[in-house]
């Protein structure tokens, strides 16, 4: 499904994007995601396809807002038998649909004693009372504990896929895309990329999509050399070797962007074949969890992860080390000239 | 988890704290006392040996109680609107709303009395075309319920306008999402979901219909309602029988909040 909308008020956005399964957009909090969804139920006055100038109540449309949104002053099936017509057998087809969703055993309950989880499953089956053409999910993993959240949300995408219902979720938490089939990034107010996850991730568009995708490490070089697949990129004095891009020409200005989690400490020595090594100064180590942050500075800055699977004899801050980054892991992208 | 239990106690009072405001229980109980102070006074004021009604007294409390009765649903029903307007309109000049609907509360019972009589008394301008129409609105049952009506509906709105800015816009918003009309969406969401607040609102105007004396003496002297009644107990008869009356005044007067309150209470959630 194709969306495509434009919105004055109360943020001036302009959103094109696809939506084929479970599609997830991110972006930074205050891009105006929320205002998004809204305009796309009819809640907002906007201008769009599909069913630009409906009113709310005339779109096929399921939308979970953060928190759920459940009517606090009815009982779990009186929620979900909202949509359902006003004559016959609504509690018998509530409960169906509360069945399909494995949570009939909460029929009776008020919203207040139900977990985040449970009430985003009754929201849902409430949504699908409304046989919606698509579905809108607000910050879904917002209102979910924390220490479960992963789970439950994974069960609820795959709930959704198995229902086959298009959804747009919504979310500044950029880890959600990695359950999705789809994703699109919003930046400057605007969709800047789209893709599956795994093409998204491994070639942000530009840099503000690199930092919304994690990416710790952004620089700026210009390319020396391509030959065959490969590009040498020069960074402030450093050369570096990354994959070349299908667009990427000599003399070209580019941003590069690496993961703190793709640099690797070794020895130069043990440099394997083709491998980026870079001689720096480790400036600060601190830990991170189960992993160690190292801020690693000479002629570039790099922030680092290394994950507890990775040795660390010798990694304290002061302490010489090179860093070991492979090509494919050097991601460029256009920057204006 | 600390935040899945406060959800999951939050709707019975039996996790909430109990006691443990020592100054506001304290404070609290002395306004109480104060409150009431007047009313333990006509216990003992009452003269118990000679409890009796005097004729007219009955005639009153019908009065007073079967235009009440009358006038509740013509407040609910035309007030219910005016607060929902004033509640969720955008209006440019909703300040101008607000103070229109307090004016009858600021006016003094009296004035607000005299302007009713020179508006639909029989000179007029309202009054005299509809007299041509057979309805007279001076010293008739029309016009004491008239007189109700002005008295108490800027309570009910005023409180019911609160109850409904208070439910979530969300709500009603998720409401639409799901097929409803507006007006569906109000009958179930909005309503249920302020039905407290209506519910205060509706007792309050209840009890300011039934108390209502400044507007009804001036446009409403006769049919005598309780407070009119009280009055001329006391012109005419002397003070024990006004003490009678005024018992069966509380005695009619109260048992309709007081169900209110307790029916719009009755799913304890909120």
């Amino acid at each position: 499904m194709e969306i495509d909308y434009r919105l004055e008020w109360p943020l001036r956005i302009e959103a094109r994007l696809t939506v084929a399964g479970f599609t997830v957009l991110a972006g930074a909090s205050g891009e105006g995601k929320t205002s998004l969804l809204k305009a796309i139920a009819g809640l907002l006055p906007a201008e769009g396809e599909p069913w630009g100038g409906l009113p709310p109540q005339r779109r096929p449309v399921g939308y979970l807002p953060q928190g759920f949104g459940l009517f606090p002053h009815l009982r779990a099936w009186e929620n979900v038998a909202f949509a359902l017509p006003e004559r016959g057998r609504r509690r018998e087809s509530a409960l169906a649909l509360m069945a399909r969703l494995g949570i009939a055993g909460l029929a009776e309950r008020f919203p207040a004693a139900l977990s985040g989880g449970q009430q985003q499953r009754v929201a849902l089956a409430r949504a699908l009372g409304r046989a919606p053409e698509l579905l809108l999910l607000d910050e879904p993993t917002s209102a979910l504990d924390p220490a479960t959240r992963d789970v439950v949300f994974g069960e609820l995408v795959e709930e959704i896929r198995r229902i086959g219902l298009p959804t747009l979720a919504v979310t500044h938490d950029v880890h959600l895309a990695g359950m999705a089939d789809r994703m699109a990034l919003m930046a400057g107010r605007q969709i800047v990329q789209e893709g599956t996850p795994r093409e998204v991730f491994a070639a942000p568009v530009d840099g503000r999509a690199a930092r919304l995708l994690g990416y710790r490490n952004l620089l700026n070089g210009v390319i020396e050399t391509i030959v065959g697949g490969c590009a040498t990129v020069a960074i402030e004095g450093v050369r570096l070797r990354a994959s070349a891009p299908a667009w990427g020409r000599k003399g070209q200005r580019v941003g590069i962007a690496i993961r703190s989690e793709d640099v690797a400490l070794g020895s130069s020595d043990a440099e394997p074949e083709g491998c980026n090594a870079l001689v720096l100064r480790l400036v600060e180590v601190r830990e991170e969890g189960l992993s160690l942050r190292v801020a690693a500075h000479g002629s570039i800055a790099l922030d680092i992860l290394l994950p507890r699977s990775s040795p660390t004899d010798g990694v304290a801050a002061g302490m010489p080390a090179t860093a070991l980054l492979r090509p494919e892991h050097v991601h460029l992208f256009r920057v204006a000239e | 988890m600390s935040a899945g239990t406060s959800l999951a106690g939050g709707g019975s009072a039996g996790s909430r704290v109990r006691g443990g405001f020592p100054v506001a229980s304290s404070v609290g109980l002395a306004v109480l006392l104060f409150l009431i102070a007047p009313f333990a006074a006509l216990a003992f004021a009452t003269g118990w040996r000679q409890f009796h009604f005097i004729s007219g007294d009955f005639a009153a409390v019908f009065v007073s109680v079967f235009y009440s009765l009358v006038a509740l649903p013509i407040i609910a029903l035309f007030g219910t609107p005016l607060a929902w307007w004033l509640a969720r309109g955008t209006l440019r000049w909703k300040w101008l709303i607000e103070a229109a609907v307090l004016l009858p509360l600021l006016t003094p019972p009296l004035a607000l009395g005299i302007l009713l009589a020179s508006l639909y008394g029989p000179y007029g301008p309202v009054g005299v075309p509809l007299e041509k129409v057979g309805l007279l609105l001076t010293n008739t049952a029309p016009a004491f319920v008239l007189a109700q009506i002005y008295g108490a509906m800027p309570y009910y709105v005023i409180t019911a306008r609160a109850a409904f800015e208070s439910v979530p816009r969300e709500l009603e918003d998720i409401g639409l999402t799901l097929g409803k009309e507006r007006w569906q969406v109000f009958l179930a969401v909005s309503l249920p979901m302020a039905r407290l607040g209506v519910a205060a609102g509706l007792a309050l105007a209840w009890v300011r219909a039934l108390g209502e004396f400044g507007i009804v003496l001036i446009i409403a002297y006769f049919p005598h309602g309780i407070p009119v009644k009280l009055w001329v107990n006391l012109e005419d008869s002397g003070l024990s029988t006004v003490y009678p009356l005024l018992w069966l005044f509380f005695l009619v007067a109260l048992p309709l909040p007081l169900w209110l309150g307790i029916a719009s209470r009755r799913r304890g959630i909120f």
